[in-house]
């Protein structure tokens, strides 16, 4: 598959991160195209969180933590001062490893994030939570106890609800952090169809550390490696004809 | 996830102590004015023997910790709130009172009531006045004592005291509570584009309410616990009083030992919460 060259809708450039010290990521220069899943693959602790946590500005709550370089959302740059970050945190939604829920009702939960942009009307409120449980694939499972605790379900199920919460924001980029990281086998394969689906009207960011799994759900992919990015370019390229030797290591199962 | 919510027993808990509390406190307003009332009568009127009951020391106590105490507590969670959620990890301010705090929750509160009485002795010049009590003040019963009427000078200074003793539990309970709340459960709430206000009112709050109330009970039973203190400032008090240092200090008495009592029962019967506040997914 081509790279369709369109106006980027994050690009990075040369972007470093340090906690105290240490230096995170060092000198990064991407651009993520609209509407396209990017993958990023890397083994452990080689900085794929901390780049996507820098792109809705969550990192602002890690202590000691520094930046260089420039982060461009849409062509505005997202570490002005003037911005603000709830508004871009609304339009950047995020999926995390662990699916952390609100100690709210089903429906709440995913009502969530419309709530506190100040929809209140009931009818509303009631047509984003169907519309996105249906989005997610979870509308028929849970119907009937859309109003009860979110306890009772299972784990996949609970990771497709964070996903159903992130996308009734109506986020425009929407990052995974390892969204199956905790999940079997055949939650994985909803979640990654869910993925594909979702391509068609958002722009995926996914991070992970299988390689087979970036194969499967990817259209770009970047390869990251001991903070630095070795390797960028469509999956297809990335997989089959690897450029850097390190990324062909990873991508065959030699390294990491 | 929530303490609130999937343990029933410390539900339970929390609704008894309600309980417990809202009667107490209903039964003292009450109560109130006959109390006050009769206190002032029996004390009045009464020999030095029938002085040092319970109910008039009692209520002098109470009179003097309730109001004082509410405050200090409400001083300290507000504290607590500002230090953990709006001033950066990294702070000098943080790291300062930090030390100060524990050091100030160590002490036993017998200490605090030394302080006091140094305080009085040395500063406040009243005890000067101590086993000569003016005699144009006696009425026709042969004492004069209006518990429920304050010097204000001592009014600041055991509210000083107090607050010294009672903020740095609730604020070091607080603190504590606010960071037991995991950090993916803001996190979550922030990338949906919640603000910091939002956080805290729907995420923080509710999950660290049971911790901070039972720090706020903690605190509490730290201020009724606090009899040497109360003596200490209620001799120079009460000065025209009884007369003598031992009459003065059984009219404080009874009333601390009970308040003690209390004050255990606080400590006893403190919300029993989960060691950290966090997501259900992780009993799985």
């Amino acid at each position: 598959m081509q790279i369709e060259e369109k106006e980027p809708i994050l690009s990075i450039h040369n972007l470093s991160v340090w906690y105290g010290d240490d230096q995170i990521l060092n000198s990064l220069s991407f651009e993520v195209q609209p509407k396209q899943v990017t993958a990023l693959i890397g083994p452990a602790n080689c900085g794929k969180s901390t780049l996507v946590r820098c792109f809705n500005r969550l990192n602002d709550f890690t202590p000691n933590f520094k930046f260089s370089g420039e982060i461009l959302f849409k062509g505005s740059d997202m570490y002005a001062e003037k911005t603000d970050v709830t508004a871009i945190r609304k339009k950047i939604g995020m999926v995390f490893r662990k699916p952390e829920l609100f100690r709210y009702s089903i429906y709440e939960n995913v009502a969530y994030g419309a709530r506190i942009s100040g929809i209140n009307q009931s009818s509303q409120l009631d047509t984003i939570v169907e519309r996105t449980l249906q989005r997610s694939g979870l509308w028929n499972e849970i119907e009937s106890i859309l109003h009860g605790n979110p306890e009772q379900l299972s784990i996949g199920q609970r990771q497709r609800l964070c996903i159903a919460r992130a996308l009734a924001v109506e986020p425009e980029i929407l990052i995974f952090d390892e969204p199956c990281g905790e999940l079997d086998p055949i939650e994985t394969v909803k979640i990654e169809n869910l993925v594909r689906d979702l391509r068609k009207d958002c722009t995926l960011i996914f991070v992970t550390n299988k390689r087979r799994q970036a194969a499967r759900v990817s259209d770009v992919a970047g390869f990251l490696y001991c903070g630095g990015l070795i390797e960028f370019g469509t999956t297809e390229k990335i997989f089959t004809n690897p450029q850097d030797t390190r990324t062909e290591h990873y991508v065959t199962g030699r390294l990491g | 996830m929530n303490a609130l919510m999937t343990r029933p027993e410390s539900r339970k808990k929390i609704a008894l102590q309600g309980i417990a509390f809202i009667m107490v406190g209903a039964a003292f307003i009450f109560l109130w004015n006959d109390l006050k009332k009769t206190a002032t009568a029996h004390i009045q009127t009464s020999s030095v023997s029938r002085i040092s009951g319970t109910l008039p020391s009692l209520l002098s106590d109470l009179n003097l910790i309730l109001p004082i105490s509410l405050m200090a507590v409400l001083f300290g969670v507000a504290c607590a709130f500002y230090l953990e959620e709006w001033l950066p990890a990294t702070s000098w301010v943080r790291r300062f009172i930090e030390s100060p705090v524990d050091f100030l929750i160590e002490i036993p509160s017998l200490l605090y009531g030394l302080l006091a009485i140094t305080i009085f002795f040395n500063y406040a010049g009243i005890f000067k006045e101590i086993g000569t009590p003016p005699l144009q003040n006696v009425n026709e019963s042969g004492l004069d004592v209006i518990p429920f009427q304050r010097n204000t000078t001592i009014f600041y200074a055991e509210a000083l005291i107090f607050i010294l003793m009672v903020t740095p539990v609730a604020l070091k309970t607080t603190q504590e509570a606010l960071r037991s709340v995991a950090t993916p459960i803001r996190e979550s709430a922030y990338v949906l584009g919640a603000n910091q206000w939002q956080v805290l009112a729907k995420q923080v709050v509710p999950l660290a309410f049971p911790r901070i109330l039972s720090g706020a009970c903690r605190a509490m039973s730290r201020a009724f616990a606090a009899a040497a203190l109360l003596i200490g400032i209620h001799i120079s008090d009460h000065t025209t009083g009884p007369r003598g240092i031992p009459d003065r200090f059984m009219l404080f008495l009874g009333g601390a030992l009970l308040l003690s009592t209390i004050s255990s029962f606080l400590k006893e019967s403190r919300l029993e919460t989960s060691p950290t506040v966090t997501a259900r997914h992780d009993s799985l």
